[in-house]
């Protein structure tokens, strides 16, 4: 730690994280400090509901117009795949999921600036879904890393691994994401171009429960959140591969056959999804215009 | 290589040194071979000598005894699942020869992935009687560096890089000496091996998040790691957990290596 400024306050060890993460689960009252953040407003405000996508939600989508992980550069194809919203478990046991939102007003700056932003302090992620997000730590590196002017916004995340503990309906979990730049997720950088494509945030992750017991599973998943330009805002297009792995620049399934990705697991995250996102695309014009874009507060 | 699993053993109660290479090598190798299994490579790392912790320790805060280090690599975690279970989840002929030979409770195993990390002295290719292949020294040194538990794992690796660079730069034999380096990353697959710890009884098996390996053309060479090492230490950046970590001098014995259609680790 060496700047003394507020974004460096909350940087703690990965042996105390690990350990605050069993309090921070019970998403306790903000802190008096908390309060006076000037956008803990947003803990505060009514979250919106998307009745009709969480609708779409409650069924198992038609597998066969899923997409691999090996197909994901068909979301550089103009218009829409077969299957944007919905989750299902894919032919060998993988959960995948599709989502799709639109955010009037928002722009691919403000999302490159969110995906940064928001990793600074638990309460920046937890404003993001006060009901399911509980923290979020970065490590000493990656913070210089978020803090350096030096490095683009849009390249910050780029290898780097966010420590979130949130619940996406199946309880609390402690999950490590590591975010990869497009080229690194497999993205054909030929086609990485408007109108295809405005932004991207996604890379693996690896989630464990937070109360974590000797036979708790520690299970992979891709997730690829891209986004192209609309008029007067932008699309964003979620898709997750759940039992799948980043090894050595590739997706790999690491499921043992005949075993499948549990229906609970992927419907919950879908849901945790669709209701995340739809509070994020409310706020996010007002707050990035309130922080002035910048990262320190 | 996608991924391996390195398993780190001491002989069970009642064996000699003798007996317990004897059996690995010939016996329990011979078992491994004829298994039909998608198992790439797999090599058995004899023990010749290594440390535990470091001089500053009074005492081992760990068990101080490892005799062979073995490594299965196979293309991908699928490979890897079916070669160690049978199908009916019961486990592999040689998984369960295990306990004749080793004391299985305190195995240190994982799963890993390579890095390599280039080296600026590479054996020439043509090296006879030196290495027991082609680009890699008669020697190998496995370093097993446990993760300071307040360091984030991304850090961790990293700081590994920045000692390591630091390290190689303040010791002259090592640069000349080192003919091959491969930093093995713990793959968090691992995390779910409970049902491997459960068969094997294990207690406590300590978690490494890395292993580096060191390849030196013979044991002559060898006495350069401990110049790195010091110097790998005294990195002003902590990252490692010295008492924890240990260093073994290995002599590698091939068991399979040559699965017809399959290119062989160098």
């Amino acid at each position: 730690m060496t700047e003394p400024i507020a974004e460096w306050k909350s940087q703690t060890n990965a042996r105390d994280t690990l350990v605050a993460s069993k309090a921070k689960a019970l998403r306790p009252p903000l802190t008096p400090e908390e309060q006076n953040r000037p956008f803990a407003k947003y803990y505060r405000e009514p979250y919106p509901h998307d009745p009709k996508k969480l609708a779409i939600m409650d069924e198992r989508a038609d597998a066969s117009k899923a997409i691999y992980p090996e197909q994901l550069n068909d979301l550089l194809n103009p218009g829409y795949l077969d299957l944007e919203i919905g989750w299902c478990n894919l032919p060998n046991g993988a959960g995948f999921i599709a989502s799709m939102n639109q955010y009037p007003g928002v722009t691919a700056e403000m999302i490159d600036w969110w995906f940064v932003w928001h990793t600074l302090e638990d309460l920046r992620y937890r404003i993001w879904y006060p009901p399911a997000h509980a923290g979020l730590v970065i490590s000493p590196e990656t913070r210089r890393r978020f803090l350096d002017p030096a490095v683009p916004l849009k390249e910050k995340n780029w290898g780097q691994t966010h420590h979130v503990t949130e619940d996406c309906e199946c309880g609390q979990d402690n999950i490590d994401i590591t975010f990869l730049s497009p080229k690194d997720f497999g993205f054909d950088m030929e086609r990485w171009k408007q109108p295809n494509v405005s932004t991207f945030a996604g890379g693996f992750g690896w989630a464990v429960p937070v109360d974590k017991k000797e036979d708790s599973l520690t299970v992979p998943a891709l997730m690829c959140h891209i986004f192209r330009d609309i008029p007067g805002g932008i699309e964003h297009r979620t898709r997750f591969w759940m039992g799948y792995r980043m090894s050595n620049g590739k997706p790999e399934l690491t499921l043992p056959p005949g075993v499948a990705v549990p229906q609970p697991a992927v419907q919950g995250l879908a849901r945790h999804n669709v209701k995340e996102f739809a509070n994020l695309g409310r706020m996010l014009p007002e707050i990035y215009a309130e922080m002035k874009g910048e990262l320190i507060v | 290589m996608p991924i391996k699993m390195m398993a780190a053993s001491r002989k069970r109660p009642g064996l000699t040194k003798a007996e317990y290479f004897r059996y690995i090598e010939h016996y329990h190798g011979t078992i491994a071979r004829e298994e039909p299994s998608k198992i790439v490579t797999y090599i058995q790392y004899h023990v010749i000598d290594g440390a535990f912790g470091v001089l500053s320790d009074k005492t081992h805060q760990q068990v101080a005894e490892r005799d062979c280090v073995v490594e299965l690599a196979f293309e991908n975690f699928r490979d890897m699942i079916m070669a160690l279970d049978n199908p009916g989840g019961q486990p592999s002929k040689a998984a369960q020869d295990g306990k004749f030979f080793a004391d299985e409770p305190r195995n240190i195993v994982l799963m890993a992935e390579e890095e390599e990390i280039a080296v600026p002295t590479p054996m020439p290719k043509f090296n006879p009687g030196l290495g027991f292949v082609s680009g890699v020294g008669a020697v190998k040194v496995l370093q097993y560096l446990m993760r300071d538990d307040e360091v984030f794992r991304e850090d961790y690796y990293r700081y590994w890089h920045e000692a390591h660079a630091a390290a190689m730069e303040a010791t002259p034999a090592m640069r000349s000496q080192l003919r091959r380096c491969v930093l093995n990353r713990r793959c968090r697959l691992s995390d779910n091996d409970f049902e491997a710890r459960r068969h094997f009884g294990m207690v406590d098996m300590p978690i490494y998040d890395a292993v580096a390996a060191y390849w030196f053309d013979t044991m002559e060479q060898v006495g350069a790691f401990r110049d790195y090492n010091e110097a790998l230490q005294a990195y002003p950046k902590r990252f490692a957990d010295w008492s924890r970590s240990f260093f073994l001098y290995t002599r590698p014995v091939a068991i399979v290596r040559d699965r017809p259609g399959v290119a062989p680790a160098a």
